[in-house]
């Protein structure tokens, strides 16, 4: 077999593994150049760990030399974002305060993955706490955007975004609160899965918000996520608000055809203030879906705004709690943006935290029955292409705040939901930053997402695109 | 509902037991302003009956259709 490894996608490199077309080391190494190559210029990576990845390697192919295949993902090299535990190994949080925290335990999606034969590269970049929509990191540096390196990846997930985007990892584990997965995915052009709240057991993954926090992969492609969600999901002792529904095979959704199926479009909110080059995404989305034969109907969706506002007020109680130890004793320790946005959740009476989660129940009833008799909605994630790293620097530029409640404005409602949402590379702007569309989809059902977005990736190349290092 | 303000803010950051100063509440007091004022049309109007759980109700319930 010919040609880079590291580009192929994940189910394409596990299968050439396993056949032996290539070895582990040399799909291992083809990632280390390549993180060679980006890593001085996109800062995607907290740590690389070449030597124990090679070594990690050689005892992949030495154990399929003797026949012993551990799984799907045998002898492929991963990187995930700094915030899943993993015994033994120094996990930042992206932040100070964690700089050398060692980790006693092994998070169970992580856990997972290892279980089907991964191979550890090293550990990725991520926002402080995961608590920030852009990728500025105070203690670690900004991650870029291998499109652009002047404009932003997204966050949290930042590196998660970076690394997938410039082909260092095959994927990588992101997690989403207010949209830390799919902005990242609509920024750097890959795709992005954040699953139903409670799919993915969050046992030994960093919390910022319980009631929020979904675990999710970023990949090249639908394939890609539907693998790796199928790993992940399902019952864990470990964590009892995970589901102990049976977890559907989502690898058979993607190659179902979208006759039959209906995708909603809403009228408002989400059509609303789009740049004109997401707009002209957005609608020629809409062709290709409808091309495939998807019907394509309008939806209404109750007020969105309102979702938005109760999810601000949930996650800033949460985490401010979650934080609360180390903003009395470590204050100065947080990155000022973090703080601040840690503080806000001081000021929200108890009562009205629960009221934010009482209405969460008739708020997902009032939604499911605006889009019955759709299979999902599409959306854009962001009304704007990634923005300068610059223009959305807090502490440097006065209309950072603005741009940054615009960022967050089309993810924020779906995490309150708790609903599912499969961000896929939907076309480039003229000047070449990718865009991104998500799918969002009713509780628990990833594999009609899957089907829409394979569907989709079929259809086009946009996932296929890779940034060229400069 | 009304949004707090500054001194609300700073009374509140007190009893939470992590103090800000004048300048910060105002700061969170702007910030967090416009998730109240979205939240208004919501707040107060719940009905005794519903708990939290109710989520979890809906969520599972439509899976099973």
């Amino acid at each position: 077999m010919s040609g880079e490894p590291a580009l192929m996608s994940l189910v394409s490199i596990a299968k050439a593994i396993a056949a032996k077309k290539f070895s582990s080391r040399e799909v291992t190494q083809s990632c280390l150049d390549r993180i060679a190559q980006w890593q001085p210029r996109v800062n995607a990576f907290m740590a690389i760990e070449a030597d124990a990845a090679l070594a990690a390697a050689d005892a992949a192919d030495a154990a399929l030399a003797k026949g012993r295949n551990q799984g799907v993902l045998h002898g492929v090299p991963l990187a995930h974002k700094d915030m899943y535990y993993d015994a033994g190994k120094v996990v930042t949080c992206g932040s100070k305060i964690r700089r050398d925290f060692v980790a006693t335990t092994t998070s169970t999606a992580l856990q997972r993955l290892k279980d089907a034969g991964s191979v550890r590269l090293g550990s990725l970049q991520m926002v402080e706490f995961a608590y920030g929509p852009t990728g500025h990191n105070v203690h670690y540096g900004a991650v870029r955007n291998p499109w652009n390196v002047d404009c932003i990846t997204g966050g949290s997930s930042s590196g998660s975004g970076s690394a997938v985007a410039a082909r260092l990892t095959f994927a990588a584990l992101g997690s989403d609160t207010g949209g830390s997965i799919r902005m990242p995915a609509h920024f750097c052009g890959v795709t992005g899965f954040k699953t139903t709240v409670g799919l993915i057991s969050r046992a030994g993954a960093m919390p910022l918000s319980q009631s929020l926090d979904t675990v999710g992969p970023l990949a090249q492609t639908v394939e890609d996520c539907a693998l790796l969600v199928g790993l992940m999901a399902g019952a864990d002792p470990e964590d009892p608000t995970a589901s102990t529904l049976p977890v559907p095979n989502y690898m058979a959704a993607t190659t179902g055809s979208l006759k039959g199926l209906k995708i909603g479009v809403p009228t408002a909110f989400y059509v609303d203030d789009l740049d004109s080059e997401v707009a002209r995404v957005l609608d020629e989305t809409i062709v290709t879906l409808r091309q495939e034969g998807a019907e394509i109907v309008k939806v209404e969706l109750p007020d969105q705004r309102q979702l938005t506002a109760a999810c601000q007020i949930v996650l800033a109680t949460e985490a401010a709690a979650f934080h609360k130890r180390w903003m009395i004793e470590r204050p100065q320790d947080y990155g000022a943006q973090v703080l601040m946005r840690l503080q806000n959740g001081l000021a929200i009476p108890g009562v009205t935290y629960l009221e934010a989660l009482r209405w969460r129940g008739p708020a997902l009833a009032a939604y499911l029955a605006a889009v019955t008799g759709t299979d999902a909605v599409i959306a854009p994630v962001a009304p704007m292409p990634a923005v300068t790293i610059a223009e959305s620097d807090v502490g440097n530029s006065r209309d950072a705040e603005a741009v940054i409640q615009r960022i967050t404005k089309f993810t924020r409602p779906i995490n309150y939901l708790g609903l599912p949402s499969l961000s896929i590379p939907a076309g480039f702007t003229k000047s070449g930053l990718p865009v991104g569309m998500q799918l969002i989809g009713r509780a628990f059902d990833e594999a009609g997402l899957v089907r829409i977005g394979a569907a989709f990736q079929r259809a086009s190349d946009y996932h296929q695109r890779v940034p060229k290092a400069a | 509902m009304t949004r707090p303000d500054p001194k609300q803010v700073k009374a509140m950051t007190e009893v939470a037991g992590v103090p800000a100063e004048k300048e910060v509440a105002e700061r969170i007091a702007n910030s967090i302003g416009p998730a109240f004022d979205g939240f208004a049309p919501v707040a107060g109007t719940l009905p005794m009956d519903l708990e939290p759980a109710s989520f979890l109700l809906v969520q599972r319930a439509k899976v099973s259709k």
